[in-house]
């Protein structure tokens, strides 16, 4: 037995892969899914890239896998969105070697745009679909899942959560699986997905559908669990772990392999027990087909169907219920008027720390800039989206990856002038940010897109990405020029040192007045990734009016209060509160060292 | 529930909340615990609050608890906000010293909360403010708030000086440990003094 680690879920998840023989690992950055990748980079033996974008990330793996490597794919669960194409008709061409694709969701939107259930893409592309609930699961089940994948020729989608990706507990390694890579064979009519070969290998996904719901019967995942009590629960995931301790008496059917459902143990959780109920985060997927073979179940009438359960909740919920006689047969009875669960305390009026854009950031220049201009600025997803909160309230939209772009364009189109502008940051361009602005260019749209290029994928934690040409396992490789990319669309680029704030404000002043379509590359690296030059701002208290312009770019290092404006220590001397003051009351200083 | 303790880490991010919640978890598991931990990461970066949440026990399977026995703040508004999720007879560790202000409050629409002992009042929760900023300073490195803290929270927690610097030595870095060590102990001792006075 080797010692016991300390890791997070991705990290189990990495080693899991890595020692059930996993030989590539790819994906796009997201959170809660970004340490998979960057883990499994660290360990031996691995290739391991970050890839454009998840649908990329989805066709590279699947390449892997035929070549005949075990290969895990990971994203955050909007991100198998994007991949969604690859993935479904995936399903009907199957593997060669083993393929896991991890979908990270995020209950709760700790830090997402939605809060989709992506159990359902197991059961809309009819593949497995494994959930672990713990580190030591999520490190087992990578070996489970290859096994799966290789025996039904499928890919296994594994579902992580943010509880279990970013939370920690011990894991015991366990026995190193050895694989030799698998020969490619050509196979025409298995990975040529032609109408004529398609239907055939459609008809192969249904008969794999009922052998993997047998295989969910006897699977080591699918375990019935005695208890004391007459009251049983099904659950996945880490609605498990709240379930168990919130009822340790109840009986549990634990569904580690979720998808296909299997009827047989569920039908036995009702034969030892006169209630059951259901614990699943999200939508009610497990509910709905127990209620689909006609058996009576607690599940969403009591517990959420949004956010994250915790096992208080689950216990208030499903507390009244158990504590019930059982209920007497023949006769069905109505389901018991829940007492809804007590509110929170009211809580104290304290003020709010939302996430703000850091001391010195060059978004900050950008927003402030654009401010001046009545375009609507259409945003897109990364640490910019904070642009929209206030005080900057500098953004009018933020839907998905890369929509910024094409909703700019559109826009544009229908009100036939230069009515919006483009934010988007320089990964998110990447993502998906280009073909949006080869067909405004196309269809001519007229627009101004800016270019956030921070040299970084910095909401996520700083990732390397095509444009800075640095890899996960930090070694430098070729990387793609925005500015001749831009050019090469056909589109006027202008690249500009966002640091320097007037030279952004004419920049963007004269793209405003231009005609047709435009893009600007606000260039400044992002402040966390290097130190900057020490540095203060002085305030002339003769000359402040406290007019509050510079509070209004939202700094975190501009106090305002007892008739003063005052610079905290947290200030970087970025200069934009000097630049935006008409009084001049503000000087930056250069700190000697 | 069930012989679990719970402590919650809450603070800015930036502030080494994550730190701190590794070398609790590592002392825990260290001392032979089952131990279970949780963090928030992405958008919750960027300056805005942070709450990181250990539990440990002979057996742990939630990571996450709405209440905690001891909350361990690194700033004393986040301090204010995690009052409400303490249970009766749990105790407040904080940076008494540290005041981050908020966006709302720096701009001067909103006002950074007084007396957090007056606010507590009528609630039957212990406070034990700790001048961690000063500690932090004379252990040689102003990051080291956390530990600092970490150190005054180990007076309420039961696990023997063995099974700490273990958990020390397992999370943090080995450039920053000696500071840390020295962050740790300060911590304990004022905690210890405050109790005694």
């Amino acid at each position: 037995m080797e010692r016991t680690l300390f890791l997070s879920g991705n990290e189990a998840l990495a080693h899991g892969a890595v020692r059930a023989g996993a030989r590539f690992a790819c994906g796009y950055p997201g959170t809660p899914s970004t340490e998979i990748v960057e883990t499994a980079a660290c360990l031996d033996g691995v290739i391991a890239e970050w890839c454009i974008n998840e649908k990329v990330a989805m066709e590279t793996a699947v390449g892997a896998s035929l070549a005949g490597v075990r290969t895990v794919v990971a994203m955050k669960h909007v991100g198998l969105n994007v991949a969604a194409d690859p993935f479904m008709t995936l399903s009907l061409t199957g593997v060669n070697a083993g393929l896991v694709v991890v979908s990270a969701d995020d209950p709760g939107m700790h830090s997402s745009q939605n809060e989709q259930d992506n159990r359902n893409y197991a059961r809309f592309a009819k593949v497995p679909m494994l959930e672990p609930s713990d580190g030591q699961e999520a490190y087992d089940f990578m070996a489970e899942a290859f096994a799966l994948s290789e025996e039904f020729d499928t890919p296994v989608l594994l579902r992580t959560t943010t509880r279990l990706s970013h939370g920690r507990g011990q894991v015991t390694p366990r026995v190193t699986v050895d694989v030799e890579p698998r020969e490619y064979a050509r196979d025409i009519s298995k990975y040529v997905m032609v109408p004529q070969y398609a239907r055939v290998r459609n008809r192969l996904v249904l008969e794999r559908l009922r052998a993997l719901r047998e295989r969910a019967e006897c699977s080591p995942l699918n375990v019935l669990e005695a208890g004391t009590a007459d009251f049983g629960i099904i659950a996945s995931g880490v609605a498990y772990d709240y379930a168990r301790e919130a009822f340790p008496k109840a009986w549990f059917l634990k569904l580690g392999m979720s998808h296909p459902l299997p009827y047989g143990k569920v039908a036995r959780l009702y034969q030892q027990v006169s209630r059951v109920a259901v614990v699943e985060e999200l939508d009610p997927f497990i509910e709905d087909q127990v209620r689909a073979l006609g058996l009576p179940v607690i599940g969403k009438e009591a517990l959420p169907a949004d956010g994250e359960l915790d096992q208080e909740l689950v216990f208030r919920a499903l507390e009244p219920f158990v504590s019930r006689r059982p209920p007497r047969r023949r006769r069905p009875t109505p389901p018991p008027v829940l007492r809804p669960a007590p509110p929170a305390p009211p809580a104290a009026q304290l003020p709010v720390r939302p996430p703000v854009l850091c001391p010195g950031c060059s978004h900050r220049s950008v927003f402030t800039a654009l401010r001046k201009h009545r375009l609507a600025p259409m945003g897109d997803i990364g640490c910019y989206t904070l642009g929209a909160l206030p005080p900057l309230l500098a953004m009018d939209s933020c839907l998905c990856m890369g929509a910024a772009i094409g909703m700019m364009a559109g826009f544009n189109k229908a009100l036939g002038r230069k009515a919006a502008a483009a934010v988007i940051g320089d990964s998110t361009f990447f993502h998906s940010g280009i073909t949006p602005l080869v067909d405004a260019r196309y269809n001519e749209a007229a627009g101004l897109v800016l270019i956030l290029d921070n040299r970084t994928t910095a909401m996520t934690g700083h990732q390397g990405h095509p444009g800075t040409g640095r890899r996960p396992d930090g070694s430098a490789g070729p990387a793609v020029d925005l500015q001749k990319l831009c050019e090469g669309i056909g589109v006027r680029c202008l690249t500009v040192d966002a640091t320097d704030f007037p030279a952004l404000d004419a920049a963007v002043k004269g793209e405003v007045h231009a005609p047709g379509l435009g893009v600007i590359v606000a260039l400044a690296p992002c402040v966390l990734t290097y130190r900057p030059a020490p540095g203060r701002v002085d305030v002339d208290a003769e000359r402040c009016n406290l007019c509050g312009l510079c509070l209004a770019i939202g700094c975190p290092a501009i106090a305002s209060g007892d008739g003063a404006i005052t610079i905290t220590e947290s200030c970087t001397a970025c200069g934009l509160c000097v630049d935006v003051c008409r009084r001049g009351a503000l000087t930056a200083v250069g700190v000697e060292t | 529930m069930n012989g679990i303790t719970t402590v919650a880490l809450a603070g800015v991010g930036g502030q080494g909340i994550l730190l701190a919640a590794a070398v609790l978890a590592e002392t825990a598991a260290a001392a032979g615990l089952d131990v279970k931990a949780s963090e928030v990461k992405g958008m919750a970066q960027r300056g805005g609050s942070v709450r990181s949440t250990v539990r440990f026990g002979a057996q742990v399977w939630s990571p996450v608890s709405p209440h905690a026995d001891v909350v361990i703040a690194t700033e004393e508004l986040e301090g204010y906000r995690a009052l409400e999720t303490i249970v009766p007879g749990g105790t407040l560790v904080f940076a008494a010293t540290t005041h981050i202000l908020p966006g709302g409050v720096l701009r001067g629409e909103e006002e950074y909360p007084g007396d957090l002992a007056a606010f507590a009042a009528g609630r039957e929760v212990r406070l034990l403010p700790v001048d961690a900023e000063l500690l932090a300073h004379e252990a040689g490195s102003a990051r080291a708030v956390n530990i600092a803290l970490l150190g005054a929270a180990s007076t309420v927690l039961s696990f023997s000086v063995e099974a700490w610097r273990a958990g020390l030595a397992a999370a943090v870095p080995a450039k920053i440990l000696a500071v840390n060590e020295r962050a740790f102990a300060l911590g304990r001792d004022a905690a210890q003094q405050e109790v005694a006075s």
